[in-house]
């Protein structure tokens, strides 16, 4: 995890104030759910966001901050939530429609109209740059 | 009500494919594997503190062992994470000791060395240099320029390691044993450069001091051994040289094979894109709202550029790009060929102004290097500016400007090497008719006749001057031009030393000069391109007439791709040059650390966050292509010198020699016993050589044989998995249709759906209800390869079954009708989540405990389907051939069959640890005398939940339509017995026609799955049946409670050991008893899988039919 540093300054917090998911990701390692943590829940986080966790394990926990509604189903509220977080609502909602659509449809492996675990994994494994992209540097 | 059902069922089912799928891919995700198999920590410590086996005990700990050393994989919350750790230290600790003592030592040592490597490395960290930095600039600009960094980190330590390759084992040993300074004629300083040595022209140009230093290879002493402890000074140089190359290829291979592997092949015909572009795309490393705001705004700009892409896939291009192209790359071809033609004019050029004028001007010395830093950097501009005429997609353009960018840079190494080369082939040959000359005074022989002329009057004029060697080539070719002139030329020349032909030292000086004129050339376009601009844009923009910040100049963007590619560049001038100058690879690493620490900054404060993404870890491996190319076009030339030329004859630790390499014959020669030698001539000489170039080329083909056949099967994989998804969603519609005339329709519709889809299965086996055997028959290899995997498991399941039947009776006596869906629609969602994610909670006992008592009605349908493999299937596609012509005994049979494959599966999960397996047993059996569910672990449970389902679908559709369908389908046939005996056998017939809805299904299943097994079919196969059992559910079970527990008792004292025959028999007696038909059936397919595990399936599954036709025709 890079050197070692035992006090994060106000600067360092801040500096993780930009990610759009920031809500999300409290909540998801959380243990009630809104967002406060414990410091295992802490722990837990950053083990997951290291350089040092296994793709499936970050896999998970994606899956997870982007299923907003908790029903373990990446839905299209929950793409168009995401859609929205990533673009700070830029796109248009037709944009949005259209792209929550094509995600789907690309990745919803049993056609259930929304996107599991393993549609999820399946799809994020192959992503060349997810690795590289999901884990944070303290 | 059927609606409500309906949904439920529907849900549950969704849950049910997604578990199964997991369990699908349990092989590639190995963590879910382990999850499941850590559920049962606690089973596992209960059997430790009772088994005393030391082999039991050693694979308890081996057990726990890998959960330590899996824990960070599991999704657990960190409480559950050290709960479990520390579980198992302790174990591990208690029972180590038990084994053996040295085991214990073994254990104990091996905790230490962890201990030990865990503070070491903690401590290393300390050292990465520039971490902070890197990450400083991760968080403002993201991981694509911060990979930049990472790749420059990362070539600073390989040269580290090759700095320290060369400095221990060259540079050092001539510095502390060689001849000092001055002792010998290539040590020292001409006189008559003595006075300009410490000039700092001359300095600057590498002369002087420096040349004759052990910056260079001419400063190296000849003597085969130098210092008290004969180091062979000579053979080392050669052998560090030729190291540096072996070492940089070893790295970076595998350095690449490493990023591959971790980018888990990403075959090109995945259609990702949206969903990578939207889950990819937010670089969780930003924490800068600059770089956060320029990240929104380059996936806005990458979204819509995928709707563009996707809304006209094909753009007609029209001429006018066409033609605009063309002149563009006529462009870079002609610059391209004009930078090479510059270059090699230069050089050309210097060679001239060297042999005419005697004094050169700081510009003519350092004019090849000047030139060709500038080419460098002034051509990627002009290459992105044609570029911009292209109109090309980005990313296309990024693609052309790297490749034109690559042959620039190849272009111009290229070019100044041949240039060089070209240079040193005139200089040994000079020397060599130098060598000849001094000699014999006669080199004439040498000469071509056109020199003869001149051959008089140059060897006076060579005796006149100070040393009786004529060196340079000048006056040769003096001699042939102006001849009046020579004289005067040859003293002028003659005045350069013998040291001076140092070939070798030139091109070093070459490279070295090149290095250094490269480093200055980039850090004044770091200045001047970067830092000034921006310090223009950034104070000049008030009082300037237009926003110097967003119109034209702006500030200076990273470019990535670039100076990846100027820092390959930078390599390669190293690999080539550090043969000749065995300091290059220091110098580069001061070069290196002084890049590092400008760039950083200058990316800090002047450079914006680029818009145009580039893929950061796709790069990766593409800087490390590079980077190899790179290597082997730098190792050429070097190699080709080595082995081309002759060694001046003068200077260097291989002055004398006829070639470099000779002194490694000469060595193995001389210092090794005369054994080796012969050895070694034997294994060089073609006997030897030419077949083990035949046996590498073989090898070569064999692997490439098998790398193709490999691809081959990856893509026909791909293939089934392709066809899969289509044919599945065909299938999806099909249900579709099916579920609205469900839902539309009253009791009958249900039925009529259960014939719709009885019959597509019959469509897709080519033979029908009637011979199950034939379907068998279709898949023998898929049998065979699940088989095994079931094989292990049979024990276990018979028990398994049993305690299936008590749970049946429980749901069944509870709820008649509407209760049963209720509680399936509220716990599915309990059952799901289980399911899908045991590991967590299971982890967490008292979740556990929650969902039994709820699941039992969802549960058992998720475990059939998400389970169901082929050994299961095959049972219930024997139950099927039964139920055409069979009456109610033969339904009662399935059923057992349906409960049983869940057990088995679960215990095929489990397989991995043999010991979880047989846990399994011992609580299965507990469960079968106690009937008490949640004393199991939690895989029984799981399998106790699912049966009472079953139990309800198969009534409603009897009641109605027995009559109707009768001659259609087997289905039918099933119904009818039930009327017949609604009373008491009713349960059974339940039983059965459950059976067959299921087994329908299952067939359906079953096919699909034979044909390509792939996760994607068996997910939309599973459906059908849920759409009829939430029809049924509603209407039966009233009477199944009486018979489940009779079943039970039988089932248990009957399963535990019967083989076929036996079991066979009792059918066609048994047809009055249900019960003991049941048996019958329950046994078939155990006893297949008991005796022949394997193979001998198919022939079970043969005989199967055959009996069960049987029975149909007694009742």
């Amino acid at each position: 995890m890079g050197n070692k540093q035992t006090v994060f300054t106000a600067e360092q917090l801040d500096a993780y104030q930009d990610n759009p998911f920031r809500q999300r990701i409290a909540e998801v390692f959380s243990a009630d759910g809104d967002g406060n943590m414990t410091l295992d829940d802490f722990l837990d986080m950053f083990s997951v966001l290291s350089e040092m966790a296994p793709r499936d394990l970050k896999a998970y926990y994606a899956f997870k901050i982007y299923d907003f509604n908790n029903d373990d189903y990446i839905c299209k509220s929950d793409l168009e939530k995401t859609v929205n977080k990533l673009t700070r609502n830029e796109l248009t909602p037709e944009e949005v429609r259209l792209v929550c659509e094509k995600v789907i449809y690309e990745a919803d492996a049993d056609n259930d109209g929304k996107l599991s675990l393993e549609d999820f994994q399946r799809m994020i494994v192959r992503a060349p740059d997810f690795l590289s992209t999901f884990h944070i540097r303290i | 009500m059927a609606a409500a059902t309906g949904s439920a069922a529907v849900k549950t089912a969704k849950s049910c494919k997604k578990y199964r799928t997991v369990k699908r891919h349990a092989g590639i995700y190995t963590y879910q594997e382990s999850w499941a198999v850590s559920n049962s920590d606690d089973d596992v410590s209960e059997e430790k503190a009772e088994s005393h086996d030391p082999e039991q005990i050693f694979q308890n700990i081996q057990y726990q062992k890998e959960i330590m050393a899996n824990i960070r994989c599991r999704p657990w919350p960190m409480r559950q994470k050290l709960r479990v750790l520390r579980q198992a230290k302790e174990i591990v600790l208690k029972y180590e000791g038990r084994l053996t003592r040295t085991r214990g030592y073994q254990a104990a040592g091996a905790e230490l060395w962890r201990k030990f490597i865990r503070l070491a490395y903690n401590f290393v960290v300390i050292f990465i240099p520039w971490e902070m930095r890197i990450k400083k600039i991760e968080s403002h600009f993201g991981s694509g320029v911060a990979s930049y960094f990472i790749f420059l980190r990362w070539l600073f330590g390989i040269n580290i390691v090759l700095t320290i390759m060369t400095g221990a084992f060259v540079v050092l040993p001539e510095l502390l044993a060689g001849a000092p300074f001055g002792s010998t004629v290539s040590k020292t300083i001409p006189k008559e450069h003595a006075d300009s040595a410490q000039a700092l022209d001359t300095i600057w140009s590498l002369g002087g001091y420096l040349q004759y230093s052990v910056l260079f290879y001419g400063y190296y002493g000849r003597d085969r051994k130098i210092g008290k402890a004969g180091y062979r000074l000579p053979l080392a140089y050669f052998l560090v040289g030729m190291a540096v190359f072996a070492y940089s290829f070893i790295i970076l291979l595998k350095k690449m094979a490493k990023n591959s592997r971790m980018s888990l092949a990403s075959a090109s015909d995945e259609n990702y894109t949206f969903c990578w572009r939207l889950f990819c795309a937010w670089d969780y490393l930003i924490g800068n709202p600059e770089a956060a705001e320029s990240k929104a705004a380059a996936i806005v700009n990458s979204i819509r550029e995928a709707i563009l892409e996707e809304q006209e896939k094909k753009k007609s291009k029209n001429l006018y790009a066409i033609s605009l192209r063309i002149i563009a790359n006529i462009l870079v071809l002609l610059s391209l060929a004009g930078s090479i033609y510059i270059i090699y004019f230069v050089v050309d050029r210097s060679q001239r102004l060297e042999r005419t004028k005697k004094e050169l001007t700081l510009w003519e010395k350092n004019e090849v290097s000047v030139v060709v830093s500038l080419i460098t950097m002034i051509a990627p501009s002009a290459f992105e500016l044609v570029a911009a005429l292209e109109m090309y997609h980005p990313r296309t353009t990024l693609r052309f400007q790297l490749a034109r960018v690559l042959v620039l840079y190849l272009g111009n190494l290229y070019s100044l090497i041949i240039a060089l080369l070209d240079k040193v082939d005139s200089m040994s040959v000079t020397v060599s008719v130098n060598n000849n000359a001094s000699n014999s005074t006669t080199f004439l022989a040498n000469k071509t006749l056109s020199k003869d002329d001149n051959l008089s009057t140059t060897i006076p004029g060579v005796q006149i001057t100070k040393n009786g060697v004529v060196t340079s080539e000048e006056s040769r070719t003096q001699g042939f031009m102006v001849p009046d002139s020579l004289v005067n030329k040859t003293v002028s020349v003659n005045t350069q030393k013998p040291q001076d032909q140092c070939w070798e030292t030139y091109v070093g000086q070459e490279m070295l000069k090149l290095s250094i004129i490269d480093m200055i050339f980039t850090v004044a376009s770091i200045l001047l391109i970067d830092f000034f601009r921006g310090l223009c844009v950034r104070y000049l923009s008030d009082c300037w007439c237009w926003d110097l910040e967003s119109k034209f100049p702006e500030y200076g963007e990273f470019k990535i791709a670039e100076n990846v590619l100027h820092l390959v560049y930078n390599q390669g001038m190293i690999w080539m040059g550090a043969f000749f100058s065995p300091c290059l690879p220091a110098f580069n690493v001061l070069k290196l650390i002084g890049l590092m620490y400008l760039r950083s900054w200058a990316v800090l404060t002047c450079n914006v966050p680029h818009q145009q993404v580039f893929r950061a870890s796709r790069s990766n491996n593409f800087y490390l292509a590079m980077l190899l190319f790179m290597l082997f076009l730098c190792m050429l030339p070097t190699i080709f010198a080595i082995a081309r030329y002759k060694p001046s004859s003068s200077c260097g630790p291989f002055s004398g020699q006829d070639k470099i390499y000779d002194i490694v014959y000469e060595t193995i020669k001389s210092d090794f016993p005369t054994w080796f030698n012969t050895v070694i001539t034997y294994i060089s000489s073609p006997v030897v050589v030419l077949p083990a170039l035949l046996l590498l080329f073989m090898l070569i083909y064999y692997l490439q044989s098998i790398a193709r056949s490999l691809k081959f099967t990856n893509n026909q994989l791909r293939m089934k998995i392709q066809t899969e998804r289509t044919e599945d969603k065909k299938k999806v519609i099909q249900m579709a249709a099916a579920r609205i005339q469900n839902l539309d329709g009253t009791d009958k519709r249900p039925e009529q759906e259960s014939d719709i889809i009885s019959q597509e299965s019959s469509v897709w086996s080519s033979t029908p209800r009637k011979n199950g055997s034939v379907l068998n028959f279709e898949s023998p290899v898929s049998k065979g390869t699940r088989i095994q995997t079931i094989s292990q498991s049979v024990p276990q399941t018979v028990p398994s079954t049993d305690v299936a039947r008590p749970v049946k009776a429980t749901p069944t006596s509870t709820s008649l009708t509407p209760a049963p869906s209720v509680s399936s629609v509220q716990k599915p969602r309990n059952d799901r989540i289980s399911n899908r994610y045991q590991s967590i909670l299971h982890g967490s006992v008292s979740e556990l405990c929650k969902t039994k008592p709820y699941t039992p009605v969802t549960f058992k349908k998720h475990s059939e389907d998400v389970r169901s493999e082929p050994l299961f299937r095959k049972g219930i596609r024997q139950v099927n051939l039964d139920a055409l012509g069979a009456g109610a005994p033969v339904f009662v049979g399935r059923r057992p069959h349906a409960t049983r494959y869940f057990l088995v599966n679960e215990t095929e999960s489990r397989k991995k640890s043999l010991r979880s397996t047989s846990q399994l047993q011992r609580h299965l059996r507990k469960d079968e005398s106690g009937d008490i569910i949640e004393l199991y672990p939690r895989n029984v449970r799981r399998y106790v939940v699912r049966t009472p389902q079953q139990m309800y679908s198969p009534n409603p559709s009897e009641d109605e339509e027995d009559d109707e369908e009768l001659g259609r389908e087997f289905i039918n046939g099933s119904y009818r017995p039930r009327s017949l005996s609604d009373l008491r056998p009713a349960p059974r017939f339940y039983i059965g026609e459950h059976a067959d809805g299921h087994v329908l299904m299952s067939k359906d299943l079953a096919r699909v799955h034979y044909k390509s097994w792939n996760d994607g079919f068996d997910l939309d196969l599973d459906r059908p049946p849920y759409a009829y059992r939430k029809v049924h559910l509603s209407y039966h079970e009233p009477c199944v409670k009486p018979k489940p527990k009779q079943k039970l008792e039988q089932s248990l004292t009957e399963s535990d050991s019967i083989s076929i025959e036996s079991s066979s028999d009792p059918q066609n007696s048994g047809n009055d008893q249900y019960i003991q038909v049941i048996h019958s059936k329950e046994k078939y397919p155990k006893p297949g899988t008991k005796l022949t595990k394997k193979k001998s399936k198919n022939s079970v599954d043969l005989n199967m039919p055959e009996p069960n036709e049987l029975v149909c025709s007694n009742v």
